[in-house]
Parts: C-alpha cells; sequence; structure tokens
C-alpha cells in the first residue's frame, strides 16, 4: 500500500504546476553522538558483516565516525557463539567462517551483543522463511504511457507461504549495480502491502512484482538479479519507517519521526542506539534480458 | 424580570387605544425584488417601540408589539430602505415585502456585515459573513471565485499551507469546522485536492462563518461552523449566468416555476486543467487525467402564505490518474420545508443524506490484460438525518427550539486484490452510528442595552452494531502500536458504546452608547466523529471514523469576548468604519494523534495505533473595516497560539500543532475609482508566521541510506510567509434595451513571485545518498496572472 499511496500522493503533487523545491541552507543543532548499529546476517555462505559507527550532524556529509574497539558477539539459540571482529579499526565487524561453515539458519534466533564505551547493547532477531523466486519475465512497454521511448518491463514471481504472517524485502541489481535510491526500498507483508489486507498464501501482487523496474527499464543483454530476504515483523516495520522517514516531503508529508530500533542499551539510564539487527534467509535469481524471455 | 421591563415599556409607548396591552404580531418573508430570492439578516425596526428582528435564513420575521400605529423601518446594506406604517387593531398583520438592490452604489459596498451597524447591534459574536458580491471582487487564484479561500482571509481563520484542504478556526483541525451546504453536511469541501472548493460561486447566496459564541441551535463539531446558503433561483424572469476561466468554466440557468410560485437554479462546472496542462507534465505524470465537476441544484415551492418547500441537490468529482487512479467527490442531497404555524411560530424541518466516498483503481481503464491483476478499493461515509427547528417570537424574547437524528454509516474501506488470478476481498466491516440531540435556546432583550442569548443541547451518541469492538493492550511503551487482546462481536443494533454530552451555549452583549458594545460567550460542543489524518494536507483518502469504546467524542469549551465600535460619517446605510478586537481561549479534550509510523488504511486495528490528548488554543482578532468610499476593504490581525499535549509525543509536554501562526496579518482593498465607470480594482496581502516543523539533529546510516535522528515533534519553524494577489474588473458595456451583462477579470495570484514554503524536508539526494539536503517546498511558486470571462443574460 506504501507504494500505491505514494503513487497517487505523487499523482496528486505532480499536478501543481507551478510547486517548486529548493534545496535551501537550513542551520540545525547538533545532539549527542550514539552508537548506530547496521547489521543484517544471512544464511548465505561466506563472511557475514556488521557496522557500528556512530552519528552525526545531519549535515555532516563526510564518512560517519567510526564506533572502532567495540567487542560484537551473535549467539543463536542452539548455543553457538560467532565472534565479529574489526581488525584494521575500520568499524566494519566480520565473521568469517571456518571452511564451508554458515551463519544463519532458517528459524534460529540470533542475538547480538556489544560492548562499547562501557555500554553493553543487545538485540535479536529470528531468521524466518523465504520463498524460492520462480521466474523473471520481460514485456517491452513504453517507459511511461506517453513515451515514444521503450524498454524492458521485467516482472519477477514468487509465492507468499501459506499460515503465519510473512515479511519480505525485494532488492534488484541491474547489471551488477544494486539499485539503492530511497525509493528502492520495497517490501511486503504477506503477497502485498501492510494493512488488513489478507494475500496469505498469493502470487505477490503485480505492482510487487514489476517493482523492480528502473525509471528507464532495462535494455536487451542487461543482467537482472532481484533478492528475495525475509523479515521479522519488527525488521518489517523498521524499514517501511526509514522509508518513509527518508522519501517524506511534500504536501502529504507525515511528521517526522524517528525510526524504531531493536539495539537496546542494558543500562535503561545509558546512552540509547539507532539502526537495527536484522536476520535474513535470502533467495536470489538472476537472468539476463533476452529476446526469448520476453513475452508478448 | 424580563417581563416586567416589557410591560414598561409598552405603557410608555403604546397608544391610547392599546391600555387594554393586547398583543399583536407583524410576520411575514422579505425578499429581493429583483429576483424573489429571500434575503437573510434583514433588520426590521419598530420606531415607536425602538425593539425589532432580523430575518432568519428563509426571510422570515416576526415582531411582536401592543396594539396601536407604528413606523416599520426595513433596512438592508446593499438594497433601498423601506418604510411602512401600520396600524395593529384587533389582528395579527402579514407584511411580505420585497426590496429593491441600490443601483451603481452597490458596488462599493464591502458587505460581510449585513445589517447597519450589525457588528455592535447584534449578539452574535465571533461571526464573519461574507456576501458573494464581496467573494466575487477578491483577486482570486486562477480568477476562480472561491468561498473557503476567500474566507481564510478572515480574522482568526487559518490553513497549514495553500494548497491543503480545508481551513483551521481558531486552533482547531480541520474536521472540526462543521460544513454545511443548505444544511447538509460536505465530509470534504475540496477540488482539486484544496486549491478550489465544492462550493459553485454562482449559486451561492449566502456564507455565514461562525467561530465562537455557537448557538444551541448548532452541534457536531467543536470549532465552527460554516453555513453555506445557496440561492432560490430567480423567482422573476430567466436568468442565465456563467463564466469561462483558465481552470473551469461555469454555466448556471434559473427561472420561476408555475407562475412565480416558485423557482429553481441549476448550475454546473467542468475543470479543463488536465487538457491545457497535459504539455508541462513530467514524464512519469504523462497521460495522467486529472478533472473534476459538479453540479448543484435548488428548487423551491410555495403552497401557500405557510408552507414552501425546498429541494436542494450537490454532486461533484474529481478524477486522477494515468492506469492507476483514483476519484472522489460528495453527494448531498436536502429537502426543506418551512411551516409557518402562527405568526409566531416559524419551523423548518430538513431531512438530509450525505455521502462522501473515494475509489482507487489500479487500472481505470479495466483493460482485460489486467483481468487477473487488479487491485481497487472503497471507503465512504454516509449519512441520513432528519432536523426539526423551531422558532417562537415573543417580542422580547426569541426561542429556538428542537432536534437532530443522524444515522452514521462509515465504510473505512473494502478492498478487493487479483494476482495472477487468485481474487481476495477484504478490508474493513461498515461501522454504524446514531447520534442524537435536542436544544432549545432563548434570545432575550433584557434592557435597551442588554441582550442575551442563552440555551442548552444535549447530544446522545450511540456506536452500533454489527460490529467487533476491540480492547487493548495498555502493556507497550506509550507511543507505540497497542495490540488487541480482546474482540467482542455485536449484533445488529446492539449498543457497543454510548456517551451523551451536555452543551451549555451563552452569549451577552451590552452596549456603551449608540456606537460600540461589549460582548461576552461561552459554548462547550461535542463532536461524536473525527477524521483519520496525518499527513499535513487532508488527502482525499483520509477516513472518517465514530467514536467507538476506544476514541472518546471530543470535547471543546471556548471563551470569547470582544469589543465593538463603529465610527467615522454615518449614512443611511451604517457607519463608514466598523472595528472589534476579540480575545478568545480553547480548551479540546480528546484530541486525535498518532504514533510514529501508525497505519492508517485498511487497518481493523487502527485504534491501536491512535493516541488520545488535549489541546488548548489561545489569541487575539483585531478587525478594521471601511464600509464606503474610493478604497475600501478590511484589515485584520490576529495573534494566536495553538497547542497540544499527548503522552507519547514530544515526552508528554506542549508543543504546537502544525497549523499554528502566532502572526497573521490580511489586508483586503476594493478600490471603486470614480472617474472610472467601468473599471475597479482589488488587492490583498497576507503576512503570516511559518508553521512548526520537524527537523533532524543527527544522521545515521544503515544499509547505504542515510537517516534522520529527531529531538522532538515541531522543534523548528519554516520561513514565514506573504503574498501580494491584485485583480481589475473591466464591466463590459450595457447596451441599451439588452439584458447581457458582461465583465472581464484580471488578475495575479503571487504578484512579486514569492518561494513561500509550504514545508522544509529533509532528504538524501536520490543519486548520493550520502549528501543530505534542506529542501524547501513551495507549492505557488511564480506569479499566476489569470483572466476570467462572466456574463449573465
Amino acid at each position: 500500500m506504501k507504494h500505491t499511496r505514494y503513487y497517487v500522493l505523487t499523482i496528486l503533487a505532480g499536478i501543481t504546476l507551478a510547486s517548486c523545491e529548493t534545496v535551501i541552507d537550513a542551520r540545525l543543532d547538533t545532539g549527542p553522538a550514539q552508537l548506530s548499529v547496521d547489521g543484517t546476517l544471512t544464511d548465505q555462505p561466506g563472511p557475514q558483516t556488521i557496522r557500528l559507527t556512530q552519528t552525526a550532524g545531519y549535515f555532516d556529509n563526510s564518512a560517519p565516525p567510526v564506533a572502532a574497539g567495540a567487542t560484537v558477539v551473535v549467539t543463536d539459540n542452539t548455543g553457538k557463539t560467532y565472534a565479529f571482529t574489526d581488525s584494521d579499526n575500520d568499524g566494519y565487524y566480520t565473521w568469517t567462517p571456518a571452511a564451508k561453515d554458515t551463519l544463519g539458519r532458517i528459524g534460529r534466533t540470533y542475538r547480538l551483543s556489544i560492548t562499547y564505551q562501557g555500554d553493553t547493547y543487545t538485540a535479536s532477531s529470528r531468521m524466518n522463511r523465504v520463498p524460492a523466486i520462480d521466474s523473471i519475465i520481460f514485456r517491452k512497454e513504453k517507459i511511461n504511457p506517453l513515451s515514444a521511448t521503450e524498454g524492458y518491463q521485467a516482472e519477477f514471481f514468487a509465492r507468499d507461504f501459506r499460515g503465519a504472517t510473512d515479511y519480505y524485502r525485494v532488492k534488484y541489481y541491474r547489471n551488477g549495480v544494486l539499485a539503492n535510491k530511497p525509493s528502492d526500498i520495497i517490501t511486503l507483508k504477506d503477497a502485498s502491502f501492510s494493512g488488513s489486507a489478507d494475500t496469505d498464501g498469493l502470487v505477490f501482487i503485480r505492482p510487487f512484482r514489476q517493482s523492480i523496474n528502473p525509471d528507464s527499464l532495462y535494455a536487451l543483454n542487461d543482467s537482472v538479479k532481484v533478492e528475495l530476504q525475509s523479515l521479522t515483523v519488527e525488521a518489517y516495520d523498521f524499514w517501511q519507517q526509514f522509508s518513509q522517514q527518508i522519501t517524506n516531503g511534500g504536501l502529504f508529508a507525515t511528521p517526522p519521526a524517528n525510526v524504531p530500533t531493536n539495539i537496546v542499551n542494558t543500562n535503561p539510564n545509558g546512552r540509547q542506539a539507532t539502526g537495527f539487527f536484522i536476520a535474513s534467509a535470502v533467495r536470489t535469481r538472476s537472468t539476463k534480458v533476452t529476446e526469448s524471455a520476453v513475452r508478448r | 424580570m424580563p417581563t416586567v421591563y416589557a410591560q414598561a415599556q409598552a405603557d410608555q409607548n403604546a397608544s391610547p387605544r392599546a391600555a387594554s396591552q393586547d398583543k399583536f404580531t407583524i410576520s411575514g418573508y422579505i425578499k429581493d425584488a429583483s429576483n424573489g430570492e429571500g434575503l437573510i439578516g434583514v433588520s426590521v425596526y419598530v420606531k415607536e417601540t425602538a425593539t425589532g428582528a432580523v430575518t432568519n435564513s428563509y426571510g422570515f420575521y416576526a415582531v411582536t408589539v401592543p396594539a396601536g400605529t407604528y413606523n416599520l423601518v426595513i433596512t438592508y446594506v446593499g438594497y433601498e430602505k423601506q418604510n411602512k406604517t401600520l396600524t395593529l387593531t384587533d389582528q395579527n398583520i402579514r407584511l411580505d415585502l420585497e426590496l429593491k438592490e441600490e443601483g451603481r452604489q452597490l458596488q462599493e459596498v464591502v458587505v460581510s456585515t449585513k445589517r447597519d451597524d450589525d457588528n455592535v447591534k447584534n449578539i452574535e459574536m465571533s461571526v464573519n459573513r461574507i456576501d458573494v458580491k464581496t467573494l466575487q471582487r477578491i483577486p482570486a487564484l486562477l480568477g476562480e471565485v472561491d468561498v473557503v479561500r476567500s474566507i481564510q482571509l478572515l480574522p482568526g481563520v487559518s490553513t497549514v499551507g495553500e494548497g491543503a484542504t480545508g481551513f483551521n478556526v481558531r486552533g482547531g483541525s480541520i474536521d472540526q469546522n462543521l460544513v454545511l451546504l443548505d444544511e447538509a453536511p460536505v465530509y470534504n469541501s475540496s477540488h482539486l485536492f484544496g486549491f478550489f472548493s465544492v462550493f459553485n460561486p454562482d449559486a451561492v447566496k449566502d456564507v455565514k462563518l461562525v467561530k465562537g459564541g455557537i448557538p444551541a441551535l448548532y452541534g457536531g463539531r467543536v470549532s465552527s461552523i460554516l453555513d453555506v446558503r445557496l440561492k432560490e433561483g430567480n423567482a422573476k424572469k430567466p436568468e442565465l449566468n456563467g463564466g469561462i476561466g483558465l481552470i473551469f468554466s461555469r454555466l448556471s440557468y434559473e427561472r420561476p416555476l408555475f407562475k412565480g410560485k416558485g423557482s429553481f437554479i441549476v448550475a454546473g462546472r467542468r475543470s479543463y486543467a488536465d487538457i491545457l496542462a497535459q504539455p508541462f507534465l513530467n514524464n512519469d505524470l504523462k497521460g495522467a487525467k486529472f478533472y473534476f465537476y459538479d453540479l448543484t441544484a435548488k428548487a423551491n415551492y410555495r403552497f401557500n402564505d405557510k408552507n414552501t418547500v425546498f429541494l436542494s441537490g450537490y454532486f461533484g468529482r474529481d478524477v486522477f490518474g494515468a492506469d492507476f487512479g483514483f476519484n472522489w467527490g460528495n453527494t448531498t442531497a436536502s429537502a426543506r420545508w418551512n411551516h409557518v404555524f402562527s405568526d409566531k411560530l416559524f419551523l423548518n424541518t430538513t431531512a438530509y443524506y450525505s455521502n462522501y466516498d473515494y475509489s482507487l483503481d489500479s487500472d481505470l481503464k479495466r483493460r482485460p490484460e489486467n483481468a487477473n491483476d487488479y487491485f481497487r478499493t472503497d471507503s465512504r461515509i454516509v449519512d441520513y438525518s432528519i432536523k426539526p427547528d423551531f422558532t417562537l417570537f415573543l417580542g422580547k424574547s426569541t426561542i429556538t427550539f428542537g432536534g437532530q437524528s443522524i444515522l452514521h454509516d462509515f465504510q473505512p474501506g473494502t478492498a478487493t486484490a487479483a494476482s495472477s488470478g487468485d481474487v481476495r476481498t477484504f478490508g474493513l466491516t461498515s461501522k454504524y452510528a446514531l447520534e442524537n440531540a435536542v436544544y432549545i435556546g432563548n434570545e432575550q432583550q433584557v434592557s435597551p442595552k442588554l441582550q442575551l442569548q442563552y440555551g442548552l443541547r444535549y447530544s446522545l451518541f450511540n456506536y452500533v452494531g454489527p460490529g467487533d469492538a476491540y480492547a487493548f493492550t495498555t502493556d507497550v511503551p506509550l507511543g507505540t502500536s497497542r495490540f488487541p487482546i480482546t474482540t467482542i462481536q455485536y449484533k445488529r443494533g446492539e449498543t457497543i458504546q454510548t456517551y451523551g454530552n451536555w452543551e451549555p451555549r451563552f452569549s451577552a452583549k451590552y452596549e456603551l452608547g449608540n456606537n460600540s458594545s461589549l460582548k461576552l460567550s461561552y459554548n462547550r460542543l461535542a463532536q461524536y466523529i473525527h477524521l483519520i489524518s496525518n499527513t499535513t494536507a487532508s488527502t482525499p483518502l483520509d477516513i472518517w471514523t465514530p467514536s467507538t469504546n476506544n476514541i472518546k467524542p471530543q470535547i471543546g469549551d471556548q471563551i470569547a469576548g470582544g469589543f465593538f465600535k463603529n465610527f467615522g460619517r454615518s449614512n443611511g446605510s451604517g457607519s463608514e468604519f466598523e472595528a472589534s478586537v476579540e480575545v478568545y481561549y480553547k480548551w479540546l479534550q480528546n484530541q486525535i494523534d498518532y504514533i510514529d509510523g501508525a497505519n492508517l488504511i485498511l487497518n481493523k486495528f487502527l485504534e491501536g495505533d491512535l493516541l488520545s490528548g488535549k489541546g488548548r488554543a489561545y489569541g487575539a482578532e483585531f478587525y478594521i473595516k471601511r464600509n464606503r468610499g474610493t478604497v475600501n476593504g478590511w484589515v485584520s490581525y490576529t495573534l494566536a497560539r495553538t497547542e497540544r499535549q499527548v503522552a507519547g509525543i514530544n515526552g508528554g509536554g506542549w508543543f504546537p500543532t502544525r497549523f499554528d501562526k502566532p502572526h497573521t496579518l490580511t489586508t483586503v482593498l476594493l478600490v471603486d475609482p470614480p472617474q472610472a465607470k467601468r473599471w475597479n480594482f482589488s488587492a490583498t496581502f497576507t503576512l503570516a508566521s511559518g508553521t512548526p516543523a520537524t527537523f533532524p539533529t543527527n544522521r545515521f546510516e544503515f544499509g547505504g541510506f542515510t537517516g534522520q535522528v529527531i529531538s522532538g515533534r515541531n522543534n523548528y519553524r519554516i520561513p514565514p510567509y506573504h503574498r501580494l494577489d491584485l485583480a481589475a474588473t473591466l464591466q463590459g458595456r450595457q447596451r441599451p434595451g439588452k439584458r447581457k451583462t458582461d465583465n472581464w477579470v484580471f488578475s495575479v495570484y503571487n504578484v512579486y513571485a514569492r518561494k513561500n514554503p509550504f514545508s522544509v524536508f529533509f532528504q538524501p539526494d536520490a543519486d548520493n545518498p550520502r549528501l543530505t539536503q534542506a529542501i524547501r517546498y513551495s507549492v505557488f511558486a511564480t506569479a499566476i496572472p489569470s483572466v476570467t470571462y462572466n456574463f449573465k443574460f
């Protein structure tokens, strides 16, 4: 629904022919620095990384200050412990598997513990199930209804699991490059958007199936990779609100608000942290835009 | 006490023949001689007793006096004064009158108070009237005269930003205004999401905004009443009016029916901005269609002196979208029966239907290739109501009493989604509520100087089944979503929750000499239905919800005091200048707010995402108006605060609301140069404080995106707002013997092209997520010239 709503509001805002957005100078106060956690663990083979930084002034456009020297440990509900280390003090704390070991297993709950500057922060996340992506197809379409320019519009097919409410995030890559505009944050509840939409067990509804397209659509021989990640309900809310926060504006802005965090300081009076710790199972599918993949 | 006074008056003034103290009533309708429209607010003054009456919304008046001979003076600004001499001997007199419009002088009359010195003499305070003739003079956006945009020039009325739906009165939110179109409520008063309102100026007769001292007759919203009355249609001769503007065209037709015993008016508008704007649309908006239209109609028939029936209707829709699109609109219908029981007792009974709905469709064209994949949703609110209102004219007292019964039917949203051929229907079930009220009020002339108006309204609200009532956990941190713990199912007609409220009303006026008065008022109002909207400007997709077991009714208390003074030269139609200062303080209870990230769409458990708080608003309004002269018009300045306190937001402290504007200055100047007979000019200037906004303090990075850390709600203010608009009207030459009149209106909106901020928001650059920016969003960033041609046959 976020997408439909966003679309509706864009149309509305667009009719304001004389409207105008101007980048201006604004003076802002800067608050105290906080620990910021950027951690998404997956069930994919290879190293796993958690990034720790500190918050900075809103207009400080340099790389964020590194939170170095922290102790970062992940444990799962079977008692296994994974140590994350940052040997080069760049804030990226990494766990490197021995041989074919992978960290993530669907159904397990992971608990993060960070000790930093005398405070201990914890967070936990369950790694939920994720369906496979069945196929990706293409259609030749105008890039917009009145344009003469055509491109290849991609559509992927995946079916939500029956029972229990599932939450997902979709990422897509064109020729190996991740689409990472704020508008590319795509999240689903079951087969559609949040609300009491009962779409349990359906094929993802079309706006989501077609959400993996850049503005110009794809060209012949482009490679397309789609990644489907499972989320917990908390991580889903986080992504929804994060997306809302960084795309908020115009006539129909909602009151700006902090996004939720699951990083908790064990000392309730201690400094609070921002960011999120997410355990996510991932399924991917890659394809190429070829004549044979195009539906007519 | 009042009785004693009345006797004394009678003794002094009555002729010897009237020693018996028998009292008689003079009553009737007062109409416009040119078209038979009932005139609202005409003063009927009895010289000998120094008493009088004012015509009601249907043009009816009644005065009661002892037997004797009397001189009546009938005055109405913009119309020729009439004098009548009557002798009452042994029976009541029915006196229907027609008033003639004044000639050319009409042009220079600014009418927002209709009677001579009405602002001083009338007990009403915090009331503004705008006459359609004034409306038509004010420079308008894109040349289109608009009721809602014009009332935003009045003291105490503001908006969250230009282009926003609705208006805020004395710190109230937009759902706290009862907007009535011939007594039927209009749930979304905007076209083009707020640039224009649904009222077709060609069909509007009278606009009255009540901001305080609200009489017992009205209820259901806590901040204001916007009472819009439609024309009845010309009862003398057929008339065709029209206009061609840049955004839409208008056409209306009115004519007498049944040899002048009735009349009707039909007025329509259709926008064509969609056609004109097509070449200017951005890529992703190409092919978008957007237009609106509306149709307003009214008919009346007078069966006899005692019975008149009015039927009014409005139908309008806005349509937006390309493939994906949506549309919304209001439908209202009201039937009214005016019955004069006796010369003293007047009854108006209104029955109305009001519907607001929207629908959203993933494929407006419903093409066959999308038959297996679509998404549709519908939402509506429907009201059915009956409302008898009695007025009893007793000379020194005018008693009003009556009641209202409303059935509300809320359909907050049903949706159908199809994905690869699997179809699911889901969404929310309807909610039903009954809202009933009874009231009695009295307007009493206690002494020549002191007048009181007091009343009591009792409202009773029943939230009824069929429906599910939820109880939510209280065991979560404040400001986070509460989940339901129990669900109780109710059968059809079963009461889920009942609320009742006593709503006292009181106003007093004390005259200080001939030209000034002091007024005081208090009112309490209860509001049982609420607009769920968490965006800066309300969207057409916002839903109305009833008070439930979890949502308490809003209660508003307001006290207001004012000093009113007229000065300058006085001629037959009142003083040259009128001025007022009003102060008010308003307390609001059970104000709805939202948790961060609240989910308001198709959410069965919406109530779990709502917060409840208190509001307070206070201010002073200064107003001065020149009624005539080459340069006339008004200046108003409002000093005000409006704040809210909600557990779960800003640590539970008071914070300014999104529409808090400490300073607002508006100037409306109308210029009628005597040298230029065919030209007149007008200008408006508005200066207001910037509205509060929430700015971030810090940033954090996550997943390649840069987010905000925010320290509190509405912690900054955007830059101030100011704008100048100009307009000039050229009257077409009137040809002898021809009925056609026409004019051209040239206007420029935002003359010096100020980029007034609607909001300032913060976003990372789309291509460089680490580069964060403050962006000023302006709705109208350029000067907007326009030309409109109006004609009348």
